[in-house]
């Protein structure tokens, strides 16, 4: 599983990396992680605003930090399918 | 004068504005003022106004929705730009991305009720209404200039419905916003019904004036250059706000995690400052003579009215998404601008006031033009511009000059230039800065017309 954090490093970015890494060990699956920074590699995807949260390729939050719940349940999905 | 004395009295002049700064106006504005940041950011999805930026949107919906995006989105400059090129590349294009672009920095909440209570209402609605206004025309402007290229982009990203699903911002949060400015306006306005005391009590001692002569032979104050002195409620209040700092530290720097002894302590703590510095104190021979204002008796009410909200109608993620966004912004703009009050202060006593007269003392063309390059080459971190304003303004620049530094300040710095040159490339770029550059200078003009 790839999990991509876009965003231009600012805190709120910092903190859904965080979150994201902590529900992938909690779950204890494998995943590799990707914090894109260049605004031009930003915009290949149709996100609106930062920070957003890309597993395997699909878009699954932009512009929020979404709840722990909310993440652990996007990475049980990309897992099962 | 040698230089000891010369080094001393520069050091005392910075910590006299900071001090000033802490414990008087300031406290009552930008403590809301963060507050109001924060739940923007956290309770506000971003789609309740992209979704009016959408590739399809008529250019009566995109700009005005542009301009009042500014306000909500653009609280924190790391969000700017993001937005600023996905409007742009996905979205409504280039006139109302140019648009977000400039109305974002100039409006937001925290610069606009700092530069409200510090340097005056006058230039704060100025630099509310002039930035929307010239935003649009900019945001024109460029489209127009730029049409061609316009065209050809909508056709090459003619895809998404990115912009189109929809996101209601419930009536709760409205009414949350609204205590949450009330805060701020009862603790700022000065009108008699809130600055009057009603009631009014003195803790007897005669300690309360000593303290007090000691205190203005430590922070001397002196009106001619805008230094105001510190009473013995500042003391109280500057004391409050480190303990604000420490408690928070630990309360609140992963409130998104849950709450802790920590959270509530400098939540109480911030209620109680606000509280405090609503009385009105003065220290007498007699002892320390307190009046209870109208401004006490609202901050009671509607702090009261924030806390039952808070606890009541919100779910416990929103209201720790809020604190956890407000503290943010409070560590990432704070020590910046402590740094940035204490320099402005000791400027004052640097640079002779008779350089900011003959540069900038009169409303000319000239001078607004110097306004706008010192904004342009000195990059100030937000909201730093407001303590170098009222440092000029003390100097006895004239407001109109002032104004046209304070739009082109946050608009133009060279950073923010080269940021933009990466989006939407040199030549628009180049377009854009001059642009700025004119109407700001031109904005100066005519304020500084009217004001005299």
């Amino acid at each position: 599983m790839i999990i991509k954090i876009l965003g231009s490093g600012c805190p709120k970015c910092n903190r859904l990396e965080q979150l994201a890494r902590d529900a992938v060990a909690e779950l204890g699956v494998a995943a590799e992680f990707e914090h894109v920074r260049q605004m031009a590699d930003i915009m290949q995807y149709d996100i609106m605003a930062t920070p957003a949260l890309v597993i395997n390729e699909q878009v699954k939050s932009s512009g929020r930090i979404p709840q722990m719940h909310e993440i652990s349940g996007w990475i049980q999905e990309a897992q099962v399918s | 004068m040698n230089a000891v004395e010369y080094i001393s009295m520069l050091l005392q002049t910075g910590l006299g504005s900071l001090a000033a700064y802490l414990a008087a106006h300031v406290l009552l504005c930008l403590l809301p003022a963060f507050f109001i940041a924060g739940a923007l950011s956290a309770l506000i999805p971003k789609e309740a106004i992209t979704k009016y930026l959408g590739r399809d949107a008529s250019k009566w919906v995109s700009y005005p929705a542009s301009a009042l995006g500014g306000f909500v989105l653009a609280v924190c400059s790391c969000t700017i730009m993001p937005l600023f090129a996905s409007i742009y590349k996905k979205g409504a294009g280039l006139g109302p991305a140019i648009t977000f672009l400039f109305v974002g920095p100039a409006i937001n909440i925290l610069a606009i009720s700092f530069t409200g209570v510090q340097i005056g209402m006058d230039i704060a609605l100025a630099r509310v209404i002039l930035a929307m206004i010239f935003g649009v025309t900019i945001g024109l402007i460029m489209a127009w200039v730029f049409r061609k290229d316009d065209e050809e982009h909508n056709q090459a990203t003619n895809n998404n419905n990115l912009f189109v699903h929809g996101a209601k911002v419930p009536t709760r949060t409205w009414v949350f916003f609204a205590l949450l400015l009330g805060v701020l306006i009862a603790g700022t306005l000065q009108v008699g019904l809130l600055t009057n005391s009603y009631a009014g009590f003195t803790l007897p001692g005669s300690w309360a004036e000593g303290f007090q002569s000691r205190l203005d032979a430590w922070v001397p104050p002196n009106p001619a250059l805008g230094i105001e002195g510190i009473g013995v409620q500042g003391v109280l209040l500057i004391s409050l706000l480190v303990l604000i700092g420490v408690a928070s530290w630990f309360g609140l720097n992963e409130v998104d995690r849950g709450y802790n002894a920590w959270t509530y302590t400098a939540l109480v703590l911030i209620s109680m400052t606000l509280i405090v510095a609503s009385f009105k104190v003065a220290a007498t021979p007699t002892g320390l003579s307190v009046g209870l204002t109208g401004k006490l008796f609202a901050e009671i009410i509607l702090i009261g009215l924030v806390w039952w909200m808070a606890s009541k109608r919100f779910e416990t993620f929103e209201i720790q998404q809020w604190l956890w966004e407000m503290w943010r912004f409070v560590k990432q703009i704070i020590p910046l601008l402590v740094v940035g009050v204490f320099v402005a202060g000791m400027a004052r006593v640097v640079i002779p006031a008779s350089w900011i007269q003959s540069l900038a003392g009169r409303n000319t063309l000239l001078a607004n033009l110097a306004g706008v390059l010192f904004g342009v080459f000195m990059y100030f971190p937000t909201l730093v511009e407001v303590p170098v304003a009222q440092t000029f303004l003390s100097l006895g620049m004239h407001r109109g000059p002032l104004l046209a530094y304070l739009l082109a300040d946050p608009e133009l710095s060279l950073q923010s230039i080269l940021i933009t040159n990466t989006v939407i490339g040199k030549k628009k770029t180049a377009v854009y800065v001059i642009l700025v550059a004119i109407f700001s200078t031109l904005a100066g003009l005519i304020f500084g017309f009217f004001v005299r």
